[in-house]
């Protein structure tokens, strides 16, 4: 059964008016409160689906040649699920003046190499991610009859807002997880590029003869003022 | 299938070493200098950084990204072959309610190829912490005894610095270091906050070269002040035994080196003399012998200790009779503290990357408040300290998306510092190794079980050490992104620093210890042991070293004692 907008505002009032340190439910032994909880603009929340856990993969093993790197283990997405990762790449970290999207620059890739990983982690992640992209699916179609990459801009960005609300009502837990998810992979897979590194203008990995030079100019002259804001004085040596 | 032990080699060796890593490298290069003929034993595969370290790829060249796996635990750049936190083929097992985590590679070289590289001398207080507070016991050796290989091993090994000018925080001579980096801005706003607060911050002692080491066989050069050290570094900069030790004493044509031979028991010429020996080829299986005039122990804390425990008659272990041995079983304690550092948003941008680990750290300062009773733990910890520039952790980007996500990385980019506890341990009587009477591993060696546990001294020393880090944090408007846990919950598993030390602990008298203060057996006088099992107490400074100083003293004491006709 779908809880409605409706029955979540049952919820929310039935709560209201109880002592609160009489309720509790298993959403918030997660430490989620539907009385506190984000709720959706949306009056219909479609269910987490179950992901049977995937086959038995290979690892890279501990004595990899590391001159050159593979990737050993089969990928996971079919290319509907692809292009719905390669779209919200382009949501989650858009084309701007300072570099590309991150679905345009392929960052969907990574996100397939690293869910289809035998280790730990990325099993973990890849329940979240596969499980996402079904829900994400059956929201949309639950309120637009057309899967994610369908729906207009607007009902994407309305859907995303949903997904990053500081705190979430039970039933949008693993959904809001789902999202926290593909933001710290999309930040791993799209910075770590030399895009991503241009675009946080760093400077690095460039071997330099002598003493290391130490910070700039510009740098200590930041560095001198934040030290007077904070009323501490400038270290000797 | 066991198979009849058969020679290994026609080499008439003076002394047989098991181990390549620190205490073995060093035992490789003075005995083979001082004219004797070596013959090393390495558990591990041969390895040479030079032919194997991809010091240069970016991490997206790697699968994940680099990231750590259970394959590769630091990394998948990360020099450690052949094992990490588990070796295949090679378990280790625990007393029940016992965690305890054992770091092995399986490469010439060992541990040096991946270290940590941060080598602060022991200072007179922590050889004699029993006089001092009266927990533990007191080293057979004083700080004078050993600062005369503090300064050879410093210029050795190559290790830069500056002056600390703190109690129990030994100076090094002049001469003995190179200068040290200058530090990173984070670093800099750290100090600013901390000597605020009256906490101390210096420049760290790092065994990473920043002056050319010329060698005709063994030259090393200058950091370049770029790549990950821990992936090995194929210019020598950092110190590790296979671009040092190994090639200068294997230069002497004294030293025979024999890779994939897993050592499993010392073999005895009589009950008071070893012989030498066992050990399984890794590819083969055939087990071989070693004949040597002494046997030199350099396999890591837990291999010796090991060995040992499989040696012997009447499985109570090889040079116990003080029954000492496998006990004393220490490891550094370790926490990390975040923070979010408003004041270090969108700051200048500028490389960082520097010679590679901590430029500046935070030494012990509180030895006269212990003195006075004023704190409620024994023993000191210091801080590492860590933020640059780089992708900023998960925690410290708010829950959004499009322009703000991209603008959020940008911003917090450099803005989180991070304050890493590395403390010391008092041993403790549930903490210890043991032969599993039922595991063996794949060789058919009976494997090590390990029992452990932190006593109330190590956890409110890692709570003080957490109000002291949130205090610089607060101190520099940060934002903490600790959780809020109790310190039992923030605080490592034993031996996951991989300071293991202590189980084999050297002593005045042979009832109290299992070695003297030269690293001999009192039970076996040709049985000599270099590594961090002999370590009567950790201190809070990272080991290593400690342990090329020891390895060291030890060696030239043996070769004098080989010179003068012992053991003939």
């Amino acid at each position: 059964m779908t809880p409605s907008r409706r029955t979540t505002m049952q919820w929310m009032m039935a709560a209201a008016a109880m002592p609160l340190a009489h309720w509790t439910t298993p959403a918030m032994a997660e430490g989620v409160d539907d009385a506190a909880g984000a709720v959706p603009s949306f009056d219909v929340i479609a269910d987490w689906p179950d992901i049977p856990p995937p086959p038995p993969a290979p690892g890279y093993g501990r004595d990899p040649d590391l001159a050159n790197p593979q990737v050993p283990w089969p990928l996971t997405l079919a290319a509907a699920q692809r292009k719905t990762v390669d779209v919200l790449g382009d949501l989650i970290l858009p084309k701007d003046a300072a570099s590309p999207g991150a679905g345009a620059l392929g960052v969907g890739a990574f996100i397939d190499e690293w869910i289809s990983a035998p280790y730990p982690q990325q099993r973990a992640d890849r329940a979240k991610v596969v499980g996402g992209l079904l829900w994400l699916d059956a929201q949309s179609h639950a309120l637009h009859n057309r899967a994610f990459v369908g729906i207009g801009p607007q009902q994407q960005a309305t859907l995303l807002d949903a997904l990053s609300v500081p705190v979430p009502i039970a039933k949008m837990v693993a959904p809001v997880a789902f999202m926290d998810t593909l933001r710290r992979l999309f930040v791993l897979g799209f910075y770590s590029l030399p895009e991503g590194k241009a675009d946080m203008g760093y400077i690095g990995d460039q071997p330099t003869a002598g003493a290391y030079p130490g910070p700039t100019s510009e740098a200590l002259s930041h560095y001198a003022h934040a030290l007077g804001r904070m009323g501490l004085k400038m270290p000797t040596a | 299938m066991k198979r009849d032990a058969e020679p290994a080699t026609n080499v008439q060796a003076d002394v047989v070493i098991v181990g390549s890593g620190a205490a073995g490298g060093m035992a490789a290069f003075s005995l083979t200098k001082a004219g004797l003929r070596c013959i090393l034993l390495e558990a591990g595969r041969d390895y040479d950084p030079q032919a194997e370290v991809n010091m240069f790829a970016p991490e997206s060249d790697a699968p994940l990204r680099g990231a750590a796996t259970p394959d590769k635990p630091f990394g998948y750049f990360d020099a450690t072959v052949g094992g990490g936190w588990q070796v295949d083929g090679e378990p280790y097992t625990l007393r029940e309610g016992s965690d305890f985590r054992w770091y092995r590679p399986r490469m010439l070289g060992g541990r040096t190829n991946h270290w940590g590289r941060h080598v602060p001398r022991f200072g007179p207080y922590d050889f004699k912490p029993f006089s001092r507070d009266g927990l533990g016991v007191d080293w057979p050796i004083g700080y004078d005894d050993l600062a005369p290989f503090y300064d050879r091993v410093e210029r050795m090994v190559g290790v830069n610095g500056g002056p600390i000018g703190l109690e129990n925080h030994p100076d090094s001579p002049p001469g003995c270091l190179m200068p040290p980096p200058h530090p990173r801005i984070p670093e800099m706003l750290i100090k600013a906050a901390a000597e605020d607060l009256g906490i101390p911050v210096r420049a760290a002692h790092t065994a990473v070269l920043t002056r050319d080491m010329p060698d005709a066989v063994a030259p090393r050069s200058a950091c370049l002040n770029a790549t990950p050290c821990t992936r090995g570094c194929t210019i020598g900069a950092m110190f590790q035994t296979t671009t040092s030790l190994l090639p200068m004493a294997k230069a002497t044509g004294r030293l025979t080196i024999v890779t994939d031979a897993m050592v499993s028991r010392v073999t005895m010429a009589r009950p008071d003399r070893a012989a030498g020996v066992e050990y399984v080829d890794r590819k083969t299986g055939l087990r071989h012998t070693v004949n040597a005039r002494v046997v030199v122990l350099a396999a890591g804390t837990g291999e010796t200790t090991r060995l040992l425990l499989n040696s012997g008659e009447g499985g109570r272990g090889l040079a116990n009779s003080s029954g000492e041995l496998g006990r004393n079983l220490t490891d550094s304690t370790g926490a990390s503290f975040r923070a979010y550092i408003p004041a270090l948003a969108d700051r200048p941008r500028y490389n960082e990357d520097g010679i590679g680990g901590q430029h500046i750290y935070i030494p012990f300062w509180l030895y006269q408040q212990q003195k006075r009773g004023e704190l409620d733990f024994a023993r000191g910890y210091h801080f590492e300290i860590g933020g640059r520039f780089g992708i900023p952790p998960a925690d410290a980007v708010p829950r959004v998306w499009g322009s703000a996500l991209k603008k959020a990385v940008r911003t917090a980019s450099g803005a989180t510092i991070q304050l890493t506890l590395r403390g010391e341990m008092i041993p403790n009587k549930d903490s210890f190794c043991e032969a599993d009477p039922v595991v063996k591993d794949r060789f058919g060696i009976p494997v090590l079980r390990f029992a452990f546990r932190w006593s109330q001294n190590e956890v409110n020393q890692v709570a003080h050490g957490r109000r002291t880090a949130h205090a610089v944090f607060k101190r520099m408007g940060g934002t903490i992104l600790d959780p809020d846990l109790p310190p039992e919950k923030i605080m490592t598993a034993g031996g996951e620093i991989i300071h293991e030390l202590g189980t084999a602990r050297m002593g005045a008298d042979k009832r109290s210890s299992v070695v003297d203060g030269y690293g001999r057996t009192w039970d076996v006088d040709n049985l000599v042991l270099m590594d961090g099992a002999v370590f009567a107490s950790g201190a809070h400074k990272n080991p290593t070293l400690t342990i090329l100083a020891l390895a060291l003293r030890a060696s030239e004491h043996l070769a004098r004692r080989l010179k003068s006709g012992a053991f003939a």
